[in-house]
């Protein structure tokens, strides 16, 4: 079983919808959420915070799904909606820039990920191993819906080589 | 037409409606119009406001949802509005005050087409124009959802209270009305 299988098997739940922007890496934990949860791809990172704040404060529990590239369009979202209003849902980022990377486009934005995340006070988890999916993915929805604290799950490059 | 008369309007139209609005005007017009009701006001985040409506409509699909948002706003995060067009939720409208200006900054001019009507049909949108409370509230009314309703706001003067809202108790408001059961 891939770890995207793994990671759509973990989301679906206790997740009631999905947002996200394509990223190769990501299209197959969709494919595999679309029969499950519904499933929003949106025009930008920020557009896909904006959605899933406004799913959670009509009592529901979204996920965001994206690539650590895009992370800086969603900071006003984030830093000015999700919050400070308590609007908190897991957030997974397809990483780029880090290990393996050979796009000098992406390194900046990739090393800077979890320290502009942990600016705004958000909460990093990294993931490395398909094993540690489960665990985390279900602390990450506890500490959204009972902690209202957002939680970003790192999908680390080495997820790939196992 | 003022900014709390025309959100008066579309509230007439939509009585219990979900509404979302926009930091600045739409928020100040909407606390006003609705004697403080228990929307979802939005302090910051420019250009999320519609995204975050869309995600109301998908999850209250039983429910009447607005987006009232300003024109700057609106064009913050103009591809948003194409995601109503791609995601088409049946209970949606949203609503926008058209003064052709940034209201919480100044006043400042957004110095561009503001042809939302037009964009909107060219989306496959339903879409109609405003000038008056009356007009407003009867388009509100018969619009096709999701439809998109441009409000001409002609009248400079801030539109109600505070725009600074406490976003803790807005979220505890908002949730609780969007979670109530109907007659219950």
């Amino acid at each position: 079983m891939s770890w995207q299988t793994t990671l759509a098997d973990a989301l679906s739940d206790g997740v009631d919808v999905v947002a996200w922007v394509p990223d190769r890496r990501l299209s197959p934990v969709v494919d595999a959420l679309e029969e499950r949860v519904r499933v929003r791809i949106l025009t930008s990172e920020e557009a896909c915070v904006g959605y899933a704040a406004g799913v959670r404060a009509a009592g529901g529990m979204p996920a965001v799904l994206f690539q650590s590239s895009g992370l800086g369009n969603c900071l006003n979202a984030l830093g000015s909606l999700a919050v400070p209003y308590g609007l908190a849902f897991p957030i997974a980022l397809s990483m780029r820039g880090t290990l393996g990377e050979e796009n000098p486009s992406q390194t900046l934005l990739g090393k800077s990920a979890a320290p502009l995340l942990h600016a705004l006070g958000i909460q990093t988890f990294s993931v490395a191993t398909a094993e540690a999916i489960p665990v985390l993915v279900q602390g990450a929805l506890s500490l959204a819906r009972g902690g209202r604290e957002l939680a970003t799950l790192l999908l680390e490059p080495e997820l790939d080589r196992a | 037409m003022n900014a709390a008369e025309a959100a008066a309007a579309v509230l007439e139209a939509v009585p219990e409606g979900l509404f979302v609005a926009s930091l600045g005007t739409a928020t100040s017009a909407l606390r006003r119009a609705s004697g403080d009701g228990p929307h979802l006001y939005l302090g910051g985040s420019m250009g999320s406001a519609l995204a975050a409506a869309i995600g109301v409509a998908d999850t209250r699909p039983e429910r009447g949802v607005v987006a009232l948002v300003g024109d700057g706003e609106v064009l913050m995060r103009a591809g948003v509005l194409w995601s109503v067009a791609g995601i088409r939720p049946q209970n949606l409208l949203v609503a926008v005050l058209e003064n052709g200006s940034y209201g919480i900054t100044g006043g400042q001019r957004l110095a561009v087409p503001t042809a939302f009507a037009e964009v909107s049909a060219a989306l496959g949108l339903a879409a109609a124009s405003a000038g008056s409370p009356v007009e407003a509230a009867e388009r509100a009314r018969s619009l096709a959802r999701p439809g998109v309703l441009v409000l001409s706001v002609d009248d400079p003067e801030w539109p109600g209270p505070s725009p600074f809202v406490d976003p803790p108790v807005v979220r505890w408001r908002f949730e609780s009305a969007a979670t109530a059961v109907a007659g219950g």
